[in-house]
């Protein structure tokens, strides 16, 4: 039963940063496509990046303390890199010189948003598999 | 050059291994070899003597030497400095290639010297050269044997020799004439236009002067530039013996051996060879001569002005691909661009991809409609801008509209172009009047600057200036007109700053000129006593910011601390010797604090762009500080340990220039090009608002900027690509305008002729940023390789089209068009912003140096990498006649230490300052009179650099 629970809690924890990536991904084609101004464009993204990198960070949390290990090893990848990006001054999105980071920032949330989705399936895949031994028990 | 037998191979690595690898070593600039001395004549004579069997080949030496590959070996025995035959050197051998050519397909080739044996197409060759093979001493005989073995002969074959009365008809001509090498002929067509200096003197009399001696010619080679001829290039030095047939190569390339020849006692090559630019820069003429309704090249060239028409063209070129735009490029008298006013009608603009009219657009159907020349699409003429069109489809009243016939024109901009009224031009100063500034004497000599200025600053009578000063608070003024003293506002809370009065600190220069003339009289004395050695830089950037983002305009900051107080302050991270050379390098560079930046970014926001001027001696973080210009589209100044004696002048000219030269303000710019082609890259000292606007808050004719396209398709199938550059601006006098250029270059499917239509001053001007740029992420190493790597793939690529036909062997070859490129690379890699590691230059300097070279537009770019050096003693002993005559005498000299004579003053000029060079054995009356002081003591006062063979006294001011 506790098992469920937390699947479907990894599993709304990694829709919310699926949400959070997708936003930004949103707010730089709007950039590509002159549909917002850069100060704009930057100050978006830089808003939610420090959430998605902490609630990335509670989800390695919860993995560890509700003894998931493989779900962690598959998850702390992601959260080092956050924090080598944080650690360097490089996770924000610098508004003079957004237009020439573009391709590469968007390379690299395609690239997290790819790894979320994988992990999304497989605790889709864990949470049904849970809840329907929970019911033949 | 991997194709290549291993024979050439080897000799290959000399050309493309020393001009870039040397960087360091100078060789270039400075060639360090001892034999040519000051004067090529010198060792001349000596070499006379030895020749005496030479001599038969000799005559035809000179001039065919170069080209044959027999004729090689003789080079070795050339004086011992021997290296490569100069490409620009003696006038005689330049011809020598175009022989070479033509002689070549008779199979003479053994045939003796001296022999004219006329090749079908006329000319005299001497084939005499392939016998001089053997020779051991041939090589001085070129310089020498025309004119003292044999003169007569010489002269009869004067077709190469410079003295050049017999006019031999163009190489180009000539040459379709041989049958020989009929896959040539395709290309050489149309020699590149810059040739013809060149030919003068091998076979063109008419410009070259007459020059009696081949000698003398020679050493003209020197002054002139063109002496170099593009053509004749081909200097055998290399000891590979090609055995290919070199003719037509004459128009193709031109080339020049590096490697040392056999028997040669030292390797390298012969300084004299070298290309080298002493007549400044020169603009492609293929760009307006094509199309001549181009806009003028001062404000737009491009890379090549042939497009290639393919992805695979685009990889094998391997230069970037771009241009270089100077929208407000000064113009000369006469020549100032049409304004053009459409009044009620609106501008006339494409409806799809709004391209302004311009003078390759085509109407059709009678006058009534017009195709874009860049889409494609049919517009409609409005009614107001009809007109009907004569028999050859042009508009009857072509010439009463400027926009249908020049490439550069200004709209007058309607209502619909203005966000909000136009601003008025705005100067806001932020001083630092801690103790340094005051110390150096930078507050007295600005304050008197600024006021001498007052008169000339653009736009009055709508002017507006304002003043904060700064140490560990804030001093506002208070300006109003109806004051006659200004009034001090001092703010001391830094943490979180406000203006203390929201009018008047920003005031209308012609209504409170008595003010702000009694504030700037009074403004060093106010200070004088000031021992405040704090700076609140953020803070006080923070009171400007809100002064000014009602209006924008320039801020101008005159900083001689470190920033030490508040927001921004920076730490002493210094020039760490230990960081060089590893991955942490170029952080250094970079600005430490994410709030300059952000200023940076709110500033162009609000229309505002910031100029610096750094005084300090210490260090203080222009990576950060420039940061703030970069991003604005201002300029950074930077005086190294300001001191008013020395710097005095410099500050003077550079903030005068910068307060009155016209300026366009709350601007934004776009290219534009055709379909197929897309810009993709954009380098300079500004911030993108879009992907392809570029916002400046303030422009000058001081600024370029670079951009860098890309071919969307694979294959272009248009002939002709269209690019159009329109500067939207508000002029100083209260007007909203539109600046447009407009120009056309072909697309072309060969990589020779995109080579020959290459432009050395906007491809360099391109290098330099993107290595500048590398060295904000990269190790300076890395920025300096990529330049040289670039150079070389080049070079490489070139050398494949002609390498197979040719047999170049072991010489360097490269286009006329680009003989300047390894020269201006190696100009690069030594210039300020990334020449070697810590010791080289400050770190400061380094940065500013960074700065200003991405803002400058292609000539001076090319003047700063490449100054003139001029000897001036001779002048200065002559009684001063007219006026004219300095050019005359002072003629541009290389930049190798062989130019520089002991006895001889020199001066160098980059540009931004002058360096006056006194050798050592000067005659003490000349340095008396000119210092007025006994030199010995004077210069150990007063130089600041001291060189091995001679002394430099300091800056003098900015030219």
């Amino acid at each position: 039963m506790w098992d469920t629970l937390s699947w479907l809690l990894f599993f709304f924890i990694l829709i919310a940063i699926v949400v959070i990536v997708v936003y930004q991904l949103i707010c730089f084609a709007d950039l590509e496509f002159d549909y917002l101004n850069p100060y704009d464009s930057a100050s978006r993204i830089n808003n939610v990046i420090i959430p998605e990198f902490i609630t990335q960070g509670v989800l390695c949390v919860l993995c560890l303390v509700t003894g998931h290990w493989m779900m962690f090893i598959l998850s702390v990848p992601c959260l080092l890199y956050n924090m080598r990006l944080y650690a360097r001054r490089q996770h924000l999105v610098d508004v003079t010189e957004i237009f020439n980071q573009l391709d590469v920032a968007k390379k690299q949330r395609l690239f997290k948003l790819g790894h979320l989705i994988s992990l999304l399936f497989i605790t889709l895949f864990w949470m049904i598999y849970n809840a329907l031994e929970d019911d033949e028990m | 050059m991997g194709t290549e037998n291993p024979n050439r191979a080897n000799n290959l690595q000399g050309p493309s291994a020393t001009p870039f690898a040397a960087p360091r070593a100078n060789m270039p600039i400075s060639s360090s070899h001892p034999m040519v001395g000051s004067q090529t004549s010198a060792f001349r004579p000596t070499s006379v003597p030895a020749m005496p069997n030479a001599s038969p080949f000799s005559s035809p030496g000179p001039t065919a030497g170069s080209g044959t590959p027999g004729f090689r070996p003789m080079q070795p025995g050339r004086a011992t400095p021997s290296y490569g035959p100069p490409t620009t050197g003696p006038p005689q051998r330049v011809p020598a290639p175009q022989f070479s050519s033509t002689s070549q397909p008779t199979p003479s080739q053994t045939s003796h010297v001296g022999q004219p044996i006329l090749p079908p197409s006329m000319r005299p060759p001497p084939p005499s050269y392939v016998p001089s093979v053997p020779m051991g001493s041939p090589p001085q005989s070129l310089y020498n044997a025309p004119s003292s073995n044999n003169p007569p002969r010489s002269f009869v074959d004067s077709p190469y020799s410079a003295s050049g009365p017999n006019i031999q008809p163009p190489p180009s001509s000539t040459r379709p004439t041989y049958p020989g090498y009929p896959g040539m002929q395709s290309n050489q067509v149309n020699p590149p236009p810059p040739p013809p200096p060149v030919y003068n003197q091998g076979g063109y009399a008419p410009s070259q002067p007459p020059m009696p001696a081949p000698f003398s010619s020679h050493q003209g080679g020197y002054g002139q530039v063109p002496p170099v001829a593009p053509s004749s290039g081909m200097y055998g030095g290399g000891s590979a013996p090609p055995t290919g047939v070199m003719s037509g190569l004459a128009e193709d390339f031109c080339s020049l051996s590096l490697g040392s020849a056999p028997g040669s006692f030292d390797g390298g090559l012969d300084a004299k060879a070298l290309p080298r630019p002493l007549d400044g820069d020169v603009e492609p003429s293929s760009f307006a001569g094509m199309y001549p309704m181009n806009c003028d090249s001062r404000y737009l060239r491009l890379t090549t002005s042939a497009i290639p028409n393919s992805q695979s063209l685009v990889s094998r070129w391997q230069l970037p691909l771009g241009a270089v735009v100077c929208p407000l490029a000064e113009t000369p008298e006469g020549e100032e661009v049409p304004v053009v006013n459409f009044a009620t009608m609106g501008i006339v603009r494409c409806r799809r991809c709004r391209t302004y009219v311009n003078p390759y657009v085509t109407f059709t159907d009678g006058g009534r409609k017009w195709r874009c020349n860049i889409c494609a699409l049919l517009n409609d003429v409005q009614n107001d801008y009809f007109a009907h069109l004569d028999a050859t489809g042009k508009r009857v009243d072509l010439d009463q509209h400027p926009e249908l016939t020049k490439g550069s024109v200004e709209f007058v901009a309607p209502a619909e172009y203005m966000v909000r009224p136009p601003m008025p031009p705005l100067y806001f100063f932020m001083i630092d009047v801690s103790i340094s500034a005051v110390k150096s004497g930078m507050l007295e000599v600005m304050a008197q600057t600024i006021k001498s200025c007052l008169d000339n600053l653009p736009g009055s009578p709508r002017t507006q200036i304002g003043f904060i000063t700064f140490d560990s608070t804030i001093h506002f003024y208070n300006m109003k007109s109806s004051l006659t003293q200004p009034q001090m506002m001092v703010v001391s809370d830094l943490d979180d700053v406000f203006v203390p009065l929201p009018d008047d600190l920003l005031v209308n220069l012609s209504e409170s000129r008595p003010v702000v003339e009694a504030f700037l009289d009074s403004l060093p004395s106010m200070f004088q006593d000031n021992v405040n050695v704090e700076s609140a830089f953020g803070p006080a950037l923070k009171a400007a910011f809100m002064v000014m983002s009602q209006l924008g305009g320039k801020l101008l900051i005159f900083q001689s601390t470190l920033p030490s107080l508040g927001v921004g302050r920076l730490k002493l991270r210094g020039d760490d010797l230990r960081v060089y050379g590893t991955d942490k390098e170029h952080t250094l560079r970079i600005p430490e604090d994410p709030f300059y930046k952000q200023m940076a970014a709110d500033f162009t926001k609000f229309q505002v762009a910031v100029n610096i001027y750094a005084f300090s001696d210490k260090y203080t973080d222009i990576a950060s500080l420039g940061t703030l210009a970069k991003y604005t589209g201002g300029q950074v100044y930077h005086y190294p340990s300001f001191h008013s004696t020395i710097h005095k002048d410099r500050l003077r000219h550079e903030l005068a220039r910068d307060l009155t030269r016209e300026t366009a303000w709350e601007a934004v710019m776009r290219i534009r090009c055709g379909k197929g082609v897309r810009f993709t890259s954009y380098h300079g000292n500004f911030m993108l608002r879009s992907t392809d606007l570029i916002a400046l808050p303030a422009v000058d004719c001081d600024k370029a900027y670079a951009m860098q396209f890309a071919l969307e398709e694979t294959l272009l199938t248009t002939q002709i690509v269209y690019f159009q550059v329109a500067l939207l601006y508000t002029a100083s006098c209260g007007e909203r305008r539109i600046r447009v250029h407009t120009a056309a270059a072909s697309v072309v499917t060969d990589l020779g002729e995109m080579y020959r239509q290459a432009d050395t001053g906007a491809v360099v001007s391109l290098l330099s940023r993107l290595a500048i740029e590398k060295s904000l992420s990269y190790k300076l190493e890395d920025a300096r390789n990529a330049v040289q790597l670039k150079i070389v793939k080049a070079l490489k690529e070139y050398r494949k089209l002609y390498s197979v036909q040719h047999r170049v062997g072991g010489r360097m070859i490269y286009p006329e068009s680009l003989k300047y490129l390894p020269l201006y690379g190696l100009s690069i890699c030594k210039s300020t912003a990334l020449r070697g590691g810590y010791a080289d230059a400050q770190l400061d300097e380094r940065c500013a140096a960074g700065f200003t070279m991405m803002a400058l537009p292609v000539k001076k770019m090319l003047k700063l990498l490449y100054p003139s050096l001029l000897r001036v003693d001779e002048y200065l002993v002559k009684a001063p006649t007219v006026d004219d005559e300095f050019d005359r005498v002072c003629r541009r000299l290389p930049l190798a230490a062989e130019s520089l004579d002991s006895r001889g003053i020199y001066i160098l000029d980059d540009g931004f300052r002058i360096v006056v060079w006194f050798g050592r054995m000067l005659s003490p009356d000349l340095a008396r009179n000119l210092v007025e002081e006994d030199s010995a003591t004077d210069f150990a006062r007063n130089q600041t650099r001291r060189t091995t063979s001679g002394r430099v006294l300091s800056t003098l001011k900015f030219s």
